[in-house]
């Protein structure tokens, strides 16, 4: 649907992406996952042929972009630097939009009805509120109903009431079978809604996974509390886990799991007052792959 | 055609950026005009000089035409739509051809405009019943200021930036061409700035005093044509090649 074959781009002596493959499946909810400047955007962009790769292919829907007839119908993108023309209203945007492409004026107007944009319309984006103009430039890519929607950090300048919207608009998109690849450098963003994320860092591919499978890949915990927590400790340890004391006195235990723990514990006469699988989180897992590098 | 509709809707939808050049046009028109026509009393050669010196007061739309030309191309660039118009257009150059066809026929509006103003203001002091070359300098001042379009929107690709782009132009036509013309009299007359002064100057009339122009108005024509096709196809090149960031 989505296929990046060694792409690489170079800027001077920057590398930006540096030999990336991935591929990203139709009918579901992709999420293109990295720190900032870790080569999201360029990655999009080589996808959607605004930049030329130093090396390098990619094709959607089987084709090259530039090779796509009436893209606007088969992909919609929404670039983080989607900016418009200040002194031209948002409807008159989105009537230039339609006009590229064939798209008749009517349904100018369903899609500003669907980003609720339908009073701001007549004014100049220029007065737009950054969260106005991403419905806009939302509506915009939804204009002629594509197979295919890409959307880099979508959520920036939304409010929480629209980052609710825009979860929602990309949920139901998705249940009818539209292929989403959306990118953000917020985790939490995207493991609600996505089924699966290609994680990027630097330029390079880091891991393909569903959600899932990746908390599922680092290391989960188990945490427990007793009021013998030193005893306890030093069962555990010479039953081969690493234990760490918390700051609120409970115990961090890797390399086991919640059984083997209750089971040591009553061997041993030790009370316990709590035993809980510590799931490890998307976040954990993103924050290990990309080398703990902060997010935001 | 549809790529056309949508570059005209582009510029209609800009209302303030054409209303302010279609004013600022007319504005210096009617200036101009009335400037000239209103001394056609103190000269001694009457009315039908005057009104050879009214229509080339028509020229002024060249320099709207060539602003307007890099506007339709440098404004995609400067406000970012230029990325949605090669998302929904991938085939850049075929964004470019249409932006060149929309930068000539607005270009010959604009000056058809000009000389309907110069002649309506001229009208309040000279009658302008043109004779048959003047008309045909009416034909030239228009196919002049549609090239100055298409070269603008050509430049425009090339330099992408609209300050850049501005700032060239006035420096090439306002003071390269003119210093070069000082340097090498001769070779300044084959510049594109001359060349299409050439194109919408009176035919048998010299532009100075000793020497008059080097070559004529079909000339004229052929070269202001091919200046305007090289700059197109620079323009063109570097709107395909370029990265959009």
């Amino acid at each position: 649907m989505i296929e990046v074959e060694n792409l690489t781009k170079r800027y001077g002596k920057t590398v930006a992406v540096d030999d990336l493959t991935f591929r990203v499946s139709s009918g579901r909810i992709t999420g293109f996952l990295g720190p900032n400047g870790a080569g999201k955007t360029t990655t999009l962009k080589a996808v959607l042929a605004l930049i030329r790769p130093t090396s390098g292919t990619t094709r959607v829907l089987g084709h090259p972009y530039r090779d796509l007839d009436e893209p606007v119908r088969k992909v919609g993108a929404v670039l983080e630097t989607s900016r418009y023309h200040t002194g031209r209203s948002g409807r008159n945007h989105l009537r230039v939009v339609a006009a590229q492409s064939g798209i008749p004026r009517s349904r100018v107007e369903e899609l500003l009805e669907l980003v609720a944009m339908k009073g701001p319309a007549k004014r100049r984006v220029g007065g737009y509120s950054l969260g106005m103009r991403q419905r806009l430039g939302i509506a915009a890519a939804l204009l002629g109903d594509p197979e295919v929607l890409i959307l880099d950090e979508p959520a920036n300048g939304l409010d929480p009431a629209g980052i609710r919207w825009l979860r929602d608009l990309l949920r139901s998109l998705a249940q009818r079978g539209r292929t989403i690849f959306v990118s953000s450098h917020v985790l939490a963003e995207v493991e609600q809604i996505a089924d699966e994320v290609v994680i990027i860092h630097r330029g390079r591919f880091v891991a393909q996974s569903t959600t899932t499978e990746l908390a599922a890949r680092v290391a989960a915990g188990v945490r427990v509390r007793s009021p013998d927590a030193t005893r306890l400790r030093d069962v555990l340890f010479a039953a081969g886990m690493s234990v760490n004391r918390l700051d609120d006195g409970a115990l961090a235990v890797t390399d086991g799991s919640p059984e083997r723990v209750g089971e040591l514990a009553a061997a041993n006469n030790i009370v316990l007052h709590e035993l809980a699988a510590e799931k490890a989180t998307l976040e954990e897992a993103f924050l290990e792959l990309t080398g703990g590098e902060t997010t935001s | 055609m549809r790529l056309l509709a949508a570059e005209v809707l582009k510029v209609r939808t800009a209302p303030r950026t054409l209303l302010g050049l279609v004013l600022g046009l007319v504005g210096l028109s009617i200036l101009g005009a009335a400037s000239v026509a209103s001394g056609a009393d103190e000269t001694p050669f009457g009315e039908e000089d005057t009104r050879w010196d009214v229509l080339a007061v028509g020229s002024t739309a060249g320099i709207f035409t060539l602003i307007l030309g890099i506007l339709i191309v440098t404004w995609e660039y400067r406000h970012g739509t230029i990325t949605q118009t090669f998302l929904a257009t991938p085939r850049r150059e075929r964004v470019m051809a249409s932006k060149f066809a929309v930068a000539l026929v607005v270009g010959a509006v604009l000056s058809v405009i000009c000389v309907i103003v110069v002649l309506v203001t001229a009208a309040f002091w000279i009658s302008v019943d043109l004779s048959g070359s003047q008309w045909r300098m009416v034909g030239r001042l228009v196919l002049g200021a549609a090239l100055w379009g298409v070269l603008g929107a050509g430049i425009g690709g090339v330099l992408q930036s609209q300050v850049g782009a501005i700032v060239t132009v006035f420096v090439w036509f306002l003071v390269a061409e003119p210093l070069i013309g000082v340097q090498f009299d001769r070779f300044a007359d084959y510049l594109p700035g001359r060349t299409l002064d050439r194109l919408t100057a009176r035919e048998e009339v010299a532009p100075f005093g000793d020497g008059g122009w080097s070559f004529g108005i079909a000339a004229a024509a052929l070269l202001a044509g091919a200046y305007a096709l090289v700059v197109a196809a620079l323009g063109t090149a570097s709107a395909v090649w370029r990265d959009v960031n």
